[in-house]
């Protein structure tokens, strides 16, 4: 049942992700609520359910982008193995803990994403990237503990 | 800190690769996404418009009533114009002259834009049931939108003129000077590969060159609004703000060629 339920706030969120109203873009800027939402089901489900659901919010934000690649599909999947990892090592009870590691994992995400649209041979003014890797990683981050309670209420 | 056993790198290699052989060489999973997805963002969109009709119900108003001025300027000068155009086809047929074919246009409903901050793209509700195929132009009634790069059968996805993946041939109207608009991620084009002696200056107007294989000639992009010199000091670039308006694009017409 709950594995259902997971499915469909998948949905819902990417629902929302992409129908994200521009007036709540800061410069054309949008919460990445999928990234929150793999990482934030490392924390409340055991790791293979986890990463099978980021793995799928991944291939979910990838079918709806431009680019050919699935990276989004593979940086999802490091990414919540890393949390996981990183979950084992040190305490990630604590909200400010889980905070900091959506806003590094954020920064990391939108780097990759940067460099790889870079190495495709776009130009990005340097201003430009370093704007929209600093807004939409706080911006993701500012989101994550509405998306948190949700799954804490899905686990329960 | 991380040592992952033998088995856990070998199964995530493993779930890895059959990610990317299923996304990147299969279009299928990107079309039933697509398809599933439809409707409820069909939904959504009409939600949003409603809300938003609620929300700034004043600012409406006031604007309607200026339109309605402006349609009936624009009625009266249609009238004159009408005579214009009648007097100009009586010319060119006397003239001579081959009619250039009319471009058939499709128009489309945006129902969702790109998911992430690092592309610039939306996803329209009519696809190759109403004859849209990949590469074609599409506008709105401002000016150049960007053109289709996937078409399934009841929707596409249309690749933005400011996303840094999309180049435009263009051409500066008034001195007909050559170079490539291509998108930044932010709210303003580039135009580079300008010689340092372009005939190019604040305010001019940028349209599509006829160089281009996508898109038809003299669709308009937008306006020059700063020129500057790029780093190696070879060249010149100047900054163009698009004619769309593209964070709240909410219609667009597709060109059939």
């Amino acid at each position: 049942m709950k594995k259902w339920l997971i499915l469909f706030v998948l949905i819902i969120l990417a629902t929302l992700q992409l129908s994200w109203p521009a007036l709540l873009s800061f410069f054309n800027a949008k919460p990445d609520l999928l990234l929150i939402f793999s990482l934030s089901l490392v924390f409340y489900f055991n790791f293979k359910f986890a990463l099978a659901a980021a793995i799928l919010a991944g291939l979910l934000k990838d079918a709806f982008l431009p680019a050919g690649m699935a990276i989004n599909t593979l940086l999802f999947g490091v990414w919540s193995y890393l949390t996981f990892r990183l979950s084992s090592q040190i305490s990630t009870e604590n909200n400010y803990v889980r905070l900091s590691i959506i806003l590094i994992i954020a920064v990391l995400n939108n780097t990759a994403l940067g460099i790889q649209s870079l190495s495709s041979g776009n130009y990005i003014p340097a201003g430009i990237f370093l704007r929209k890797l600093i807004i939409s990683s706080v911006y993701t981050t500012a989101f994550s503990p509405l998306v948190f309670k949700l799954t804490k209420r899905i686990a329960a | 800190m991380f040592k992952p056993s033998r088995k856990t790198i070998i199964s995530f290699i493993l779930i890895v690769c059959a990610v990317f052989l299923i996304s990147a060489f299969s279009p299928f999973f990107r079309n039933s996404a697509q398809k599933t997805f439809k409707p409820h963002l069909t939904l959504i969109d009409l939600l949003k418009r409603e809300c938003a009709g609620i929300i700034f119900y004043h600012r409406n108003m006031v604007e309607l009533a200026s339109l309605n001025n402006e349609a009936e300027n624009l009625r009266r000068r249609l009238f004159d114009l009408r005579e214009v155009e009648q007097e100009n086809l009586r010319l060119k047929n006397l003239l001579n002259f081959k009619q250039k074919s009319p471009l058939r246009l499709v128009s489309a409903r945006v129902i969702a834009s790109s998911p992430d901050s690092w592309s610039s793209s939306v996803i329209i509700d009519k696809g190759r049931h109403s004859g849209i195929r990949r590469g074609m132009a599409v506008i709105n009634a401002q000016g150049l939108v960007g053109r289709v790069i996937e078409s399934a059968e009841d929707n596409s996805k249309v690749l933005l003129i400011n996303d840094p993946g999309q180049g435009v041939s263009s051409i500066v109207q008034r001195s007909r000077q050559e170079g490539l608009v291509s998108g930044t991620l932010g709210a303003n084009l580039i135009m580079r590969y300008l010689p340092d002696d372009a005939q190019i200056a604040v305010g001019d107007i940028i349209i599509t060159s006829e160089l281009s294989q996508v898109y038809p000639k003299g669709l308009l992009v937008g306006r020059v609004i700063n020129i500057g010199k790029e780093f190696s000091g070879l060249s010149r670039y100047a900054v163009v703000k698009p004619a769309a308006e593209l964070s709240s694009i909410e219609e667009v017409l597709v060109i059939i060629p």
